[in-house]
């Protein structure tokens, strides 16, 4: 290593001790809480610090809940509902991304401050006025009425949730996308038009494999908060029809006297998301050798 | 005295049930010397509670200044507080709280300190008797007392109201729509109107795990609320499943606010949110809209107020609750949270003359012979607490 390598490594380890610290240690106390037991008065946690001690019994309980019991649906909804979300994230959030970055010229800012501007406001009091508008006698509601469209969309319908994360997240898609796009060597594109490319055969070939970094980067985004989000579901439905994961964890920890087990999913969950984040770290390593290369 | 010595005394002097970590705490339950244990009263099994240091001094002033109060959102009506300090010198300021367990834990790890509690219940007491958290009542401060009803001067959880004054009182039942659902329907069909799939989509029931099993329970001729029995739980989680399949609930505590707006028409909810429900009516939509159906066999119960034992303004503290067990006072609060003092002044013909409720809500509004008559929620160890949550969790997770 030589002398500027070692300057910025000593930089850098201040930070990255920081961020390992305040992850592992919450992480670690998580998993005290998971394998530990429950004061049989209070019914408050007990972490068990001692790792040779852990208990596993509650462990065991949830995943055979999770593997052939009530919980099993809740997990597959969950996915489900995240994976819809995005897929639709996508649909909508790459087209806007694609144009901010190659098209919208001067106008550039302006539209990005009107994509984030409404995003401003707290995510509780915009779910709280969806809620308002989509209740039975609420404008969109009516709205759609008028074209023949009855739903009743407060009613524990699925739709609602996944639209309701789509909204509240696909920011944080379009933002890190845009970025991304931003930055593309778009001679490349053009280079591949030269070469006889048709604008499909250039984007599918040239510009989604170099966005390739950006898309992961989104996914993963918008993945890890709607996995654990709750709140989207407390508020726009609050059906068992739809209950997610995050409503899980949130029962456990706040209302049940087995706070364990919601540590317990917390833990399974973040494996989940470990396995994904490792991909998205393996993909972009891969794509920067590329580009190395 | 240290807990243990405390928890012997008890066993020793009362008529109490003291439950311990691996003992089912129902009504008629068993009992148990164990040092760990929670000290709960039941209706079959009434607790004098030992006394754990003194009452304050008869006769002293309040201390003025500011009085900290810690209380559930939006319950006590603000007009009462100012008109309290404007006649006692104090000021009020309040702590929110939001869960029991949670309030409990701030208490006792100091994170809180208030000077009066309001709304905790019964089976919180046990955990603040446990930890010593609270401090006995000089009654001499609190003349309204009698101004309770009969059942709650000295109630079953706390005989001698020692360190409780019952505040408000409420019972499990059917809230709906009377424009939309005709009162003879529900009438007929009881409890088995929240199984009805006539009413799917439309339907609600109170998101707490207690009251909505107990209603399964209720509904298969079940009437031991605190069963720790795993066949008849089970038997409960497919009467629930049935009601999720037929009914398509919705669970939250909504309901005093969606059945006025029209967004639903039928829930199984707490008497005391139908009676809230009129101030969420749509402007020149009539009360009489409102209807609530009592069953026979269901949960009453009743929050309380309590000084704690680090209490700065104890004085004040007890003022305050003289204060709102006062008739008048009690009604004007009613006015705002919405449910029912626990007083018998304040009853069916009292609220409906001040058009504080329809009589079409009449039903809503608890008396002593319905209070003493109902079913009490009381502690279930955790084995069976666990039980219990399986239960809910299997309805909830749809």
């Amino acid at each position: 290593m030589n002398k500027a390598a070692r300057l910025w490594a000593a930089l850098a380890a201040p930070g990255a001790f920081w961020l390992l610290f305040f992850f592992a240690v919450p992480f670690y106390a998580v998993a005290c809480v998971a394998f530990g037991t429950v004061d049989p008065i209070f019914r408050d946690a007990i972490p068990q610090w001692n790792p040779l001690n852990w208990s596993f019994g509650e462990f065991n309980a949830v995943f055979s809940s999770v593997t052939s019991g009530p919980l099993r649906g809740v997990f597959v909804r969950t996915i489900v509902y995240v994976v819809s979300a995005m897929i639709i994230s996508f649909a909508i959030g790459f087209p806007v991304a694609y144009y901010l970055a190659r098209h919208a010229g001067k106008r550039r800012m302006l539209l990005l401050l009107l994509i984030i501007a409404p995003f401003w406001v707290n995510y509780l009091m915009r779910m709280l006025a969806w809620v308002n508008l989509l209740s039975p006698s609420g404008l969109f509601s009516r709205f759609v009425g008028m074209f023949g469209v009855q739903y009743n969309w407060l009613d524990g319908s699925p739709i609602t949730v996944i639209l309701g994360l789509v909204y509240g997240y696909i920011p944080f898609l379009i933002l890190p996308l845009y970025a991304t796009l931003e930055r593309l060597d778009w001679r490349l594109v053009e280079a591949a038009r030269d070469l006889g490319a048709t604008s499909r055969q250039a984007f599918r070939v040239v510009t989604v494999p170099m966005a390739k970094a950006g898309v992961a980067a989104a996914a993963i985004l918008i993945a890890l908060p709607m996995f654990g989000d709750y709140y989207t579901n407390d508020l726009l439905s609050r059906s068992p029809k739809t209950e997610m994961l995050g409503n899980q964890i949130d029962y456990y920890i706040n209302s049940s006297s087995q706070p364990q087990r919601g540590a317990i999913l917390v833990i399974m969950l973040s494996t989940l998301l470990l396995v994904a984040l490792s991909w998205y770290l393996r993909s972009t390593s891969r794509v920067g050798k590329e580009r190395v290369r | 005295m240290e807990r243990r010595d405390f928890l012997k005394t008890l066993f020793a002097t009362t008529g109490g049930i003291i439950i311990g970590p691996s003992i089912l705490a129902a009504c008629g339950g068993t009992t148990t010397t164990t040092s760990t244990g929670l000290i709960i009263g039941t209706p079959d099994l009434p607790v004098t509670l030992p006394l754990v240091g003194e009452p304050i001094a008869d006769g002293l002033a309040n201390e003025g200044g500011t009085i900290e109060i810690l209380n559930w959102a939006d319950y006590t009506n603000p007009e009462v507080i100012a008109d309290f300090e404007k006649a006692f010198g104090v000021t009020v300021k309040q702590s929110i709280y939001d869960n029991e367990d949670a309030a409990i834990a701030k208490l006792r790890n100091g994170t809180l300190k208030p000077d009066l509690i309001i709304g905790m219940t019964d089976t919180a007491l046990a955990r603040l008797m446990a930890a010593e958290l609270i401090q006995p009542l000089n009654h001499s401060y609190i003349p309204n007392k009698s101004n309770l009803i009969t059942g709650l001067q000295s109630p079953y959880y706390d005989l001698g109201a020692q360190y409780t004054m019952a505040q408000f009182i409420y019972g499990n039942g059917i809230g709906y729509r009377r424009d939309r659902i005709d009162p003879s329907e529900i009438a007929s069909q009881g409890n088995d109107a929240m199984w009805n799939s006539a009413y799917s989509g439309k339907l609600g029931v109170t998101d707490s795990a207690r009251d909505i099993i107990s209603l399964a329970l209720f509904q298969a001729g079940i009437t031991d609320v605190n069963t720790g029995d795993a066949d008849i739980l089970a038997a409960a989680q497919e009467n629930l499943i049935r009601l999720r399949t037929n009914t398509s609930p919705k669970v939250d505590v909504l309901s005093y606010q969606e059945i006025p707006a029209g967004n639903r028409d039928i829930a199984y909810i707490w008497s005391g949110d139908i009676l809230l429900a009129p101030f969420y009516l749509p402007e020149g939509t009539s009360a009489d809209v409102l209807g609530f159906w009592y069953p026979e066999e269901t949960i009453t119960a009743n929050d309380f107020l309590c000084i704690p034992k680090a209490s700065a303004k104890p004085v004040a503290a007890h003022q305050f609750i003289n204060y709102l067990l006062d008739n008048d006072v009690a009604a004007k609060n009613q006015s705002y949270v919405g449910y029912q003092p626990a007083l018998t002044n304040v009853n069916a013909e009292a609220l409906i003359n001040a058009g504080a409720i329809p009589e079409t809500l009449v039903d809503a509004v608890i008396d002593d012979a319905k209070y003493q008559a109902g079913k009490r929620i009381v502690s279930l160890t955790p084995e069976v607490d666990a039980l219990w949550n399986d239960v809910w969790t299997t309805f909830t997770a749809g």
